[in-house]
């Protein structure tokens, strides 16, 4: 239960991400609705994979307890698992977003 | 055929998603933008991983995979795992931005009348 090996990291990696977005890339992938509308589709759709994935009848993957929270919701899919899948997933879309083709000729900067 | 289990549960995650590709400018058909974007995250990812697990914080039921392992004895399907979920999220993403100016542009013809 001291959380310091999935709970701490995972916080971490959110905070970094955004950090990332808002010091270095700034590609204002947050204000966009698109972003917010895909997040909340790809949780929908973690609860059920990752759901699978931990359930305690017959886990595929198996977490030391000592190192979470203890707190797993819905189902049995550790809380923290949604900070890592965030931080993971945006990391990804802001790379995508850097790398959106420029239309018309007026270039930023 | 327990062992196959996590390898489906990812192939169902690709089944799922790849329709999504015909909406709009698609993620499979920018191959380059869709590496660019996923390979770099999933190296950070990778090494979390591998290091979570040589530490004990998680690991993987010998049952329910195939038991190839990659270097840093991870299973070969935590590998796909990092490919395949994130575009899973590109494929969403690119949709969603796709579709939604069609959206708007139909409500707003609707709220016209």
């Amino acid at each position: 239960m001291t959380g310091v090996g999935y709970t701490l990291p995972a916080v971490l990696a959110v905070v970094a991400v955004c950090a990332l977005e808002l010091t270095v890339l700034r590609t204002g992938l947050f204000r966009r609705p698109a972003y917010w509308i895909s997040m909340v589709i790809v949780v929908g759709f973690q609860i059920l994979v990752d759901g699978w994935l931990t359930k305690l009848s017959a886990p595929i993957v198996l977490y030391d307890e000592r190192h979470t929270s203890g707190i797993r919701f819905p189902f049995d899919i550790p809380i923290e698992d949604y900070l890592f899948g965030f931080a993971m997933v945006t990391a990804v879309l802001l790379l995508w977003e850097r790398g959106r083709p420029r239309t018309g000729g007026s270039l930023r900067r | 055929m327990d062992r196959w289990q996590y390898l489906i549960v990812l192939g169902a995650c690709l089944l799922v998603t790849t329709p999504l590709e015909w909406f709009g400018s698609g993620v499979y058909r920018q191959p380059r933008r869709a590496l660019v974007a996923v390979l770099p995250v999933a190296a950070v990812f990778l090494i979390w991983d591998a290091v979570a697990v040589a530490a004990g914080v998680w690991w993987y039921n010998p049952q329910f995979i195939v038991g190839w392992h990659a270097p840093a004895s991870l299973p070969v399907e935590e590998v796909l795992f990092f490919l395949v979920i994130p575009l899973c999220g590109l494929l969403t993403y690119s949709a969603v931005d796709n579709l939604l100016p069609v959206v708007r542009h139909h409500v707003g013809k609707a709220r016209q009348r």
